[in-house]
This record gives C-alpha cells, sequence and structure tokens, in this order.
C-alpha cells in the first residue's frame, strides 16, 4: 500500500480517530490531538503497517492506543496492571448528562470495550483486537462494564428524580 | 436487552454531544524535499578537487628561453661573467664540462 492510500484512509478515518484517541485520554483534547499525530507519524513513516485494509479501523485504533500507553508510561503515569480490576464505588453525585463524567467512573480495560462496542459499533472480537487481548477477557470486560454503566445511569437517573 | 437499550440511548446522546466537538484539521503530510544545497556542494567541491589534482600532476613545461649565466676565469687570471640565451635549459653544456672527460 503507497503512501497516498495510506493517507486517504487515514483521512476518511480521522474523526473517529480524534474522537478515540480522546476517549482514550480520559477526554484531555490537547493530549488526544497530540497522540493521534504521533500516531499519524507512526503510520507514515512506515514503523507501523497495515497488512489488511478491511481491518484499518481496528489496527488504527490499537495503534493510537498503545501509543497514548506509552506516552503515559514515559510521563510515568501508572497504567492500571489489574485487567479485571474494579474500583471500590465511591457515592458520588452523577449528572446524568454527563456522559464523558460516567464513562470516566468505569475502569480503563472496560471503559474501551464498552466504547468501541457501542460508541463505535464495533464487535467483542474487533475491541479484543485493539486491546491485543484474548475474547474472553474482552467479554469479560464487555460485561463488567455493560453493569457498571447501568448502575451509574441508574443512579443519575434516580437522583434526578429525587430532585424533582 | 432492554437495559441495552438505555447503554444505547446514553451512548447516542454522546454522540450527540459529540457533534458539537471541534475536530482538528487533518494533518497534511509533508513531502520531504530533498535539499539540493548540500549534494550540489559536494558535488562541486569534488570538481574542484579533481581540477586541482589535474593541475599538480601535470609536468611544467621548460620555457622557451633560458638565460644562462657562469663565471669564467679569462686568459689573464680575471673573473668574468658570460651571459648566454638558449632555447632549452637541456641545450645548455657548462664550459668547464670538457674538465671532466679530455684530461
Amino acid at each position: 500500500m503507497n503512501r497516498t492510500e495510506l493517507e486517504h484512509i487515514l483521512k476518511q478515518l480521522h474523526r473517529d480517530a480524534y474522537i478515540w484517541a480522546r476517549q482514550c485520554c480520559q477526554f484531555d483534547d490537547e493530549l488526544a490531538k497530540d497522540m493521534l499525530q504521533q500516531s499519524y507519524l507512526k503510520i507514515l513513516e512506515g514503523k507501523a503497517k497495515l497488512k489488511d485494509p478491511k481491518k484499518a479501523k481496528t489496527w488504527l485504533f490499537s495503534i493510537i492506543r498503545y501509543t497514548i500507553i506509552d506516552e503515559y508510561r514515559k510521563a510515568g503515569k501508572v497504567v492500571p496492571l489489574e485487567e479485571s480490576y474494579d474500583p471500590i464505588d465511591t457515592i458520588e453525585e452523577v449528572d446524568s448528562t454527563d456522559y464523558e463524567g460516567m464513562i470516566k467512573k468505569l475502569p480503563e480495560m472496560q471503559r474501551e470495550v464498552i466504547m468501541a462496542v457501542f460508541y463505535h459499533q464495533m464487535t467483542i472480537a474487533e475491541s479484543a483486537e485493539i486491546l491485543q487481548i484474548n475474547v474472553g477477557t474482552a467479554r469479560t470486560h464487555y460485561e463488567r462494564g455493560k453493569k457498571k454503566l447501568k448502575e451509574l445511569i441508574q443512579k443519575s437517573q434516580l437522583i434526578e428524580q429525587n430532585e424533582k | 436487552m432492554k437495559n441495552d437499550e438505555m447503554l444505547h440511548s446514553f451512548f447516542s446522546e454522546m454522540k450527540k454531544q459529540d457533534q458539537q466537538l471541534e475536530i482538528p484539521e487533518f494533518p497534511e503530510a509533508k513531502v520531504k524535499a530533498i535539499n539540493w544545497w548540500l549534494p550540489s556542494g559536494i558535488a562541486a567541491s569534488f570538481l574542484v578537487g579533481c581540477f586541482w589534482f589535474f593541475q599538480l600532476s601535470q609536468a611544467p613545461e621548460a620555457p622557451a628561453e633560458v638565460i644562462i649565466i657562469s663565471l669564467e676565469q679569462g686568459e689573464n687570471n680575471e673573473q668574468q661573467i658570460i651571459i648566454e640565451e638558449k632555447a632549452f635549459i637541456d641545450t645548455w653544456e657548462s664550459t668547464t664540462s670538457s674538465l671532466l672527460t679530455d684530461f
């Protein structure tokens, strides 16, 4: 695949790629822009190669995610080691329209699987490819993430109802 | 499934909100232009070097005319300076060279 074809694919996926980068960066716009730029550079310099153009989106999302993880490591930010780690629930007020706030409350892996499946319309298998984990593990994160997010939505709805 | 509808609706609202997001421009990749100054400079230096090398390696041509000044002793034992003009230096013969052979 030549550079022009690659650029064409990247342009087509640009919006989704930026949104995904933002989601992986805890919705930090500036960091997402930097990470996306770095990911494109990796690709255009040939450090990451696309073997199957049909899997371009999965491939790009995976590169973005790993670029962000690398950046966090360089910055000394701790990346959760326990894939199934579930933080203890804290009683916090959740605004039902604060979608990003609610998503942020999910553990990293659950958040990424949920975002890939529900937001980006990917399959669990594709999300597993992005996260470089097996499908079974991805399914576990998917189920737990769904459960946790539902609880948060319900909690926010209850708070809203009580306020009325 | 009913609960999944709750999630679908949540994400559909989130997407609506994301419509307001300012998406950065796709970075136009700059084609790396070759800086021709560097190779041109190297080539020019090489040519100048070659020119000088061949200039130096050529044997200098003998001058067309040579003035030979020699000091000789005259009949009355006086010193005299003889100035001769020759076409080439290799045709010049020392005035005392006979001493080396004719004795």
